[in-house]
């Protein structure tokens, strides 16, 4: 008797969800098979994308191996953007932690200022973390859409504190959420449902909140693992969103990396 | 459906000050209002009661049989309460609760025996809370069996298999699923045994004004597949309203969302689509969030 290997169909299609504008738009999503499941019916139209970080002040803390690759540039965000574009890179990710409170609490204005001219000097999509302080993000992160508005920018964490204020600005400004909950799928799905109130469910990356080795990847895994799985095979709407994972803070913040 | 009602409950501020203070009109009005909206037994859910055991109990029952002809469950995990309880009911109690654990097989199910109640047993074991329909089902054989050689018939057991609340993140809707199947399937394992559930776990830690609707969905869905009696809120009156058939609109569309039907949920009312949506979670059709009843 022929073998003839099994073929799954999935109900589920991931959104495909684009980021930038113009000659910089990047599609992310859209997928209707499970990860790596290729020998099933469905297609993976955009493969993951592979964005470096970086941050809006020079790094009190981090290791020299990290940094050397970098050189002089990590003295200024902007050199630091175009230097990570020279390694290949998909997307830009600038995270602004000089406006966190338990940093210097900088201003919004000028973090704002930043991201706009990140924008427009970087020839890749551009990727804006807050300092994930849900008071001073709601602040900064809706002054940075409105400045950079129409940039289509990808922008978080929104979280269940904040999501009413940030998620206005990204609807209003034209630019995409990054809907963070804390590694727990129910609070995940609830947030999602809150902001698709209001936002286009095509406007929204979910960050289910990435950990390091040794520091809870296996929730980490298992919970994206979950997300894809009710998202494709029981086809619910407010899963199917592309996943975003902001490893490296997580990573290099572990004393085995230092 | 017999409904123990819940409302005695230590945890309730209220209800543990008027223990400790001997305040008979909170206990008594409680008893009244319980009795007065239908219930079949009145729970005394007194904790650990380490102190002034025997007069506390003798008290608290007192307190209830001078108000309400209900029997009681007396629930406690605290053997020599448990006694003092059972001690001074006038009607036959229910022990609420035994277990497949070894310190409750030597010391609450001789009670049940010597004081010829009703016992709850539930599925726990020394192991902890099996997992699956399948190793709870075995648990609660190898109790009964013991049950029945210490001369308790299964006529007056009532087997518990532990409610979980739905929100847990991840095994929540699963286990919920799971305990419709295992009250289903119970009559043919163990043949002449009564069930019951403690109802309103499974929403717990979910917004206050979302649990009932919950409690009530999840009460009709285990009412379908044969459960005997839940520990629950006989205050709610709707609640109370479906166990009497009064709604059998909802009821029907409870059933048929477990029979796996498509409902069409424009041409419902509000109240309809929320039974709808919420027996969808309770069967792990969709995914569980806080804001079920939103999408």
């Amino acid at each position: 008797m022929e073998y003839k290997a099994p073929k799954e169909a999935y109900k589920g299609v991931v959104r495909e969800v684009t980021i930038g504008k113009g000659d910089k738009a990047l599609k992310i999503g859209g997928e209707n098979i499970l990860p790596l499941h290729f020998f099933d019916e469905g297609s993976l139209p955009n493969p993951p994308r592979f964005a470096l970080e970086v941050l809006d002040m020079e790094p009190a803390d981090k290791v020299p191996h990290l940094l050397e690759p970098f050189g002089d540039a990590i003295s200024d965000p902007i050199k630091w953007a175009k230097k990570c574009e020279t390694f290949g890179v998909d997307a830009v990710c600038l995270t602004l932690v000089s406006t966190d409170p338990a940093e210097k609490d900088a201003p919004a204005d000028g973090a704002a200022q930043l991201v706009k001219r990140m924008a427009s000097e970087i020839k890749k999509p551009l990727i804006v973390y807050g300092s994930g302080d849900e008071k001073k993000d709601a602040e900064v992160l809706p002054k940075v859409a409105q400045v950079c508005a129409g940039e289509n920018l990808l922008i978080g964490p929104v979280q269940k504190e904040n999501y009413e204020v940030v998620g206005k600005a990204i609807l209003d400004n034209g630019h995409v959420a990054i809907a963070q909950s804390p590694l727990d799928i129910n609070l995940l799905k609830e947030l999602n449902v809150k902001l698709c109130k209001f936002l286009p469910p095509e406007r929204v990356v979910i960050d289910p909140l990435s950990s390091a080795l040794g520091y809870g990847i296996e929730y980490s895994f298992s919970l994206i693992e979950r997300v894809k799985q009710i998202g494709v095979i029981t086809k619910d709407s407010m899963t199917m969103m592309p996943i975003i994972a902001n490893l490296g803070d997580e990573c290099w913040k572990t004393k085995q990396a230092k | 459906m017999i409904i123990i009602g819940e409302n005695i409950h230590v945890i309730a501020k209220d209800v543990s000050a008027a223990i400790r203070e001997r305040n008979a009109s909170v206990i008594q009005g409680l008893a009244r209002e319980q009795t007065q909206s239908g219930a079949h037994y009145i729970d005394l859910n007194v904790g650990p009661m380490k102190k002034d055991t025997e007069e506390t109990m003798k008290w608290l029952v007192n307190c209830v049989q001078d108000v309400s002809d209900l029997p009681l469950s007396i629930d406690t995990m605290n053997p020599v309460a448990m006694e003092a309880g059972l001690k001074y009911c006038k009607k036959r109690p229910l022990l609420n609760s035994a277990s497949g654990k070894s310190d409750s097989k030597s010391q609450m199910l001789p009670l049940a025996k010597k004081y010829n109640c009703d016992v709850v047993i539930s599925v726990m074991t020394d192991k902890g809370m099996p997992p699956e329909v399948e190793s709870k089902i075995e648990s609660i054989l190898e109790t009964v069996a013991y049950a029945n050689e210490l001369g308790i018939p299964n006529e007056d057991i009532w087997v518990d298999p532990i409610i979980l609340p739905v929100s847990t993140a991840g095994e929540g809707q699963n286990i919920a699923v799971g305990n419709l199947e295992f009250i289903k399937i119970l009559q043919d394992v163990l043949p002449g045994v009564k069930s019951t559930v403690g109802l309103s776990n499974i929403s717990n830690g979910v917004p206050a004004h979302l649990r009932p609707i919950l409690n009530r969905t999840y009460l009709v869905m285990l009412a379908r597949n044969g459960l005997y009696s839940a520990i629950a809120d006989p205050l709610d009156e709707e609640l109370m309203a479906l166990m009497r058939g009064e709604l059998p609109q909802i009821t029907d569309l409870i059933y048929r969302t477990m029979d796996g039907e498509e409902i069409d949920l424009s041409s419902l009312s509000q109240k309809e689509v929320a039974y709808v949506k919420t027996a969808r979670v309770l069967l792990a059709q969709t995914l569980y969030s806080d804001a079920w009843l939103e999408i």
